[in-house]
């Protein structure tokens, strides 16, 4: 996020709080990609997610009062759409992934695993969307926001130190299911967050 | 595959194009819910003071009925044990144990009485 975006949303802020709704609809052009995406991936279904992402920014439009400027506004924001999405999760879960499908493409040649690679990935993606929902979260919010550790925890509303264990714990169970055998990615990067 | 291919998989995502219309639709939606009236707040003053009221007119309730009900039970009582003097003792150990019997049912009467 870029400081004249960040000004922006604030002067949309102002204005939305001052009684003019149409101060909303910068917010709303800027910030539609990002919420849809993060909402997609949860549910791995499009109109799903922009269902959600218009949840989420009716609810940040009502709780607008409630942002106080402690952090950035898009840390708040992903904040409350966040708590939509668990919300609308918990009302309707993603279909469950067949993980021994995932599994069952570690022994196979080469080849194949190319021809397989993009069914491969989602499947992979949607093991994570099936994870338990704190694990799911955190590995969600981490990777959409370029894995900052720092920012990750802002948005779970949790400490830094409680994030990385969630990611940690997160990725183990991840690769239980999937039976990968390896280290910890990107641990290093973590610890320099 | 690997843990660092598991990484890989999990940063590289396609981003989504937003639908052409959902902006507008979003905005619609703002604004049915601006020009909507304000949901009424929940009435906790009324409602404490409500409680506060129950509570009051429950234990004065139930203290009136503690009250009439051991008199009535000491006044019977207290007459056979006037009549004849062999069932004093026994009489009078019958009637406190009236007494307080109708003390409990008379608590729980006068705070379920009240409480409707």
């Amino acid at each position: 996020m870029d400081r004249v975006e960040a000004d922006l949303d604030l002067v949309d802020v102002r204005r939305v709080l001052a009684g003019d709704p149409e101060g909303f609809e910068g917010i709303v052009r800027r910030w539609q990609g990002p919420l849809i995406n993060l909402a997609y991936r949860f549910v791995r279904d499009r109109g799903r997610a922009e269902d959600m992402a218009q949840e989420a920014f009716l609810k940040i439009f009502q709780q607008l009062a409630r942002f106080r400027g402690d952090s950035a506004f898009s840390t708040w924001m992903f904040s409350v759409a966040l708590n939509v999405y668990r919300s609308s999760l918990r009302r309707r879960a993603p279909p469950s992934v067949p993980l021994d499908a995932v599994a069952g493409m570690v022994g196979r040649s080469a080849p194949q695993l190319a021809l397989e690679e993009a069914q491969r990935e989602e499947l992979v993606r949607r093991a994570v969307a099936a994870l338990p929902p704190r694990y799911r979260d955190a590995l969600t919010v981490f990777y959409f926001k370029d894995k900052d550790l720092a920012e990750t925890a802002r948005i779970l509303e949790v400490p830094k130190g409680t994030a990385k264990a969630l990611l940690h714990r997160g990725r183990k169970l991840l690769q239980r299911k999937l039976g990968v055998l390896g280290a910890a990615p990107s641990s290093a990067r973590e610890a320099h967050a | 595959m690997t843990a660092d291919d598991l990484d890989r998989i999990l940063a590289s995502e396609e981003p989504l194009i937003p639908s052409s219309g959902f902006a507008a639709a979003t905005m619609e939606r703002v604004r049915e819910s601006a020009s909507a009236p304000p949901p009424l707040p929940f009435p906790w003053h009324r409602f404490l003071l409500g409680l506060l009221v129950m509570l009051a007119l429950s234990g004065l309730g139930g203290w009136a009925a503690v009250r009439l009900h051991a008199m009535e039970a000491l006044g019977s009582a207290f007459g056979y044990v006037l009549a004849d003097p062999h069932l004093w003792l026994p009489l009078a150990g019958a009637g406190v144990a009236l007494a307080g019997t109708y003390l409990l049912v008379g608590l729980t009467l006068g705070f379920t009485g009240a409480s409707r």
